[in-house]
């Protein structure tokens, strides 16, 4: 039996696919929302002058990037409940999964971008009378998040695609939702293909969206 | 109005000072001079505890520094900084590097502070750069902001850490200017530089640190007339013939 492109089912396979579409947006922006926060606090815990604060963020950000996000969402959601007797739901898993992944990553960005503004900015803002606090707030992280901006982007669309991972915990998300179609009409190629389609509109949009965030920030002063 | 005792600096195994002692009164400008290297900049760092002294006593405006009961943020607010290398904040505008002291450490309201940055950036000749942002200015624009922003706290003293020796040579003048401006008002000021016109002319004292110890404290006259100290004589030697 020859293989025969039906285009067809792509168009229609689309609106169920986007559905999943919706639920991986979900999970994108839940996660890296809640994501950018651990970051931030695990990145500044990094720099801290406290030897225990330091090291808590690094147990954190090597122990999650140095283990498989598969393994780590099985974990949480098959292994977590055995022990604990408490079930996650498979969406609340996801973004929890998303979050704690995407966070040990940031926080590398936001040390590393902190770490970039010349020692000499936390000096003037000391020397005008600033607390630790406020020199961070109003001199350093304005100027540390311009620069986090492009390596942010990057790992916004890892992010995004790391989505898909989670179809192994039944959450529905594009892939997921592309796999059931194709349990159903077994039309693989057109199916999958349009699923990654979706992905690359969503990761192109990332791109651009942050390029013109750049732009707008780069006229803001340096 | 700063007193230092006994001053003690090292980093790691590097001594920078060994046993500083100064005295500026209310209203004297005193110029450190002294080759790179001889602790000067030090000197300035640990009064404002941007370096934390390794021994000594540091006693500005009647504070104690090394005492842990003391609010160094308040004491800096008293005798601020004007950097070599300007580090204004190059995400805001000259007029918001002005007023983020007294708005963020002094609790003044915004169009009070606005009132006073103008009047600062009036006064070092740059109100109409209010709205630029500082990578449009030239160095010499850069530091005379900086020391509007240094004033705007109304500090009862300036700390100048080589405030003319990241400028081109034409620019210099007009940040010397200012800086005159604010010694015969009265202002308290501790002027590391390299700038001997300057000493000569401004300055209540004049002071020669090397090797991490004040050699030579004089008046500006005594200090370039008879400069006993041999190490003095060779450093003011270079100075003159390279200027």
């Amino acid at each position: 039996m020859a293989f025969e492109f039906e285009p067809s089912v792509m168009i229609e396979s689309l609106p169920l696919l986007m559905g999943g579409a919706k639920i991986t947006v979900i999970l994108t922006v839940g996660g890296l929302f809640f994501g950018f926060i651990l970051g931030a606090v695990a990145g500044m815990m990094k720099l801290s002058r406290n030897f225990f604060v330091r090291k808590l963020a690094g147990i954190y950000i090597e122990s999650i990037r140095g283990t498989p996000m598969l393994v780590q969402a099985m974990f949480l959601y098959f292994g977590i409940p055995m022990a604990l007797g408490i079930r996650i739901p498979a969406m609340v898993a996801g973004i929890i999964i998303i979050s704690v992944n995407s966070g040990a990553y940031i926080a590398e960005i936001v040390r590393g971008a902190v770490q970039s503004i010349n020692p000499g900015q936390s000096e003037a803002g000391r020397s005008i009378g600033l607390t630790h606090f406020q020199t961070m707030r109003y001199v350093v992280w304005p100027q540390a998040f311009r620069r986090m901006i492009p390596p942010l982007g990057n790992q916004f669309i890892i992010s995004l695609k790391d989505t898909s991972l989670l179809m192994i915990i039944g959450v529905g998300e594009l892939l997921r939702t592309g796999d059931e179609i194709v349990a159903v009409n077994f039309r693989s190629f057109e199916v999958y293909l349009t699923c990654g389609l979706v992905y690359l509109a969503m990761t192109l949009s990332i791109a651009k969206a942050l390029k013109m965030l750049e732009k707008k920030m780069h006229i803001l002063g340096k | 109005m700063i007193q230092i005792k006994n001053l003690y600096k090292s980093f790691g195994d590097l001594k920078v000072l060994k046993g500083v002692d100064l005295h500026v009164k209310a209203g004297q400008v005193v110029v450190i001079i002294g080759p790179s290297g001889s602790g000067k900049s030090t000197v300035l760092r640990c009064i404002n505890k941007l370096e934390v002294p390794t021994s000594g006593t540091i006693i500005v405006d009647g504070y104690d520094i090394m005492d842990p009961e003391t609010d160094i943020n308040m004491v800096r607010t008293e005798a601020t900084m004007v950097f070599q290398q300007f580090n204004l904040f190059p995400h805001m505008t000259v007029l918001d590097n002005v007023i983020l002291g007294p708005i963020k450490v002094r609790g003044t309201s915004r169009p009070d502070a606005m009132r006073l940055g103008m009047e600062l950036l009036n006064k070092v000749g740059l109100a109409d750069k209010a709205g630029n942002f500082p990578e449009q200015l030239s160095g010499g624009q850069k530091q005379r902001v900086a020391i509007a922003r240094s004033l705007a706290l109304q500090p009862k003293a300036i700390l100048f850490d080589e405030p003319t020796s990241a400028l081109d040579p034409e620019l210099v003048g007009e940040v010397l200017e200012v800086m005159k401006k604010l010694a015969r008002e009265g202002m308290t000021m501790i002027v590391v530089t390299h700038e001997m016109g300057f000493a000569r002319e401004v300055a209540d004292r004049v002071i020669f640190i090397d090797q991490g110890k004040i050699q030579v404290d004089a008046d500006p006259e005594t200090f370039f007339a008879t400069p006993e100290n041999p190490r003095l004589m060779d450093f003011i030697g270079k100075v003159v013939s390279h200027t």
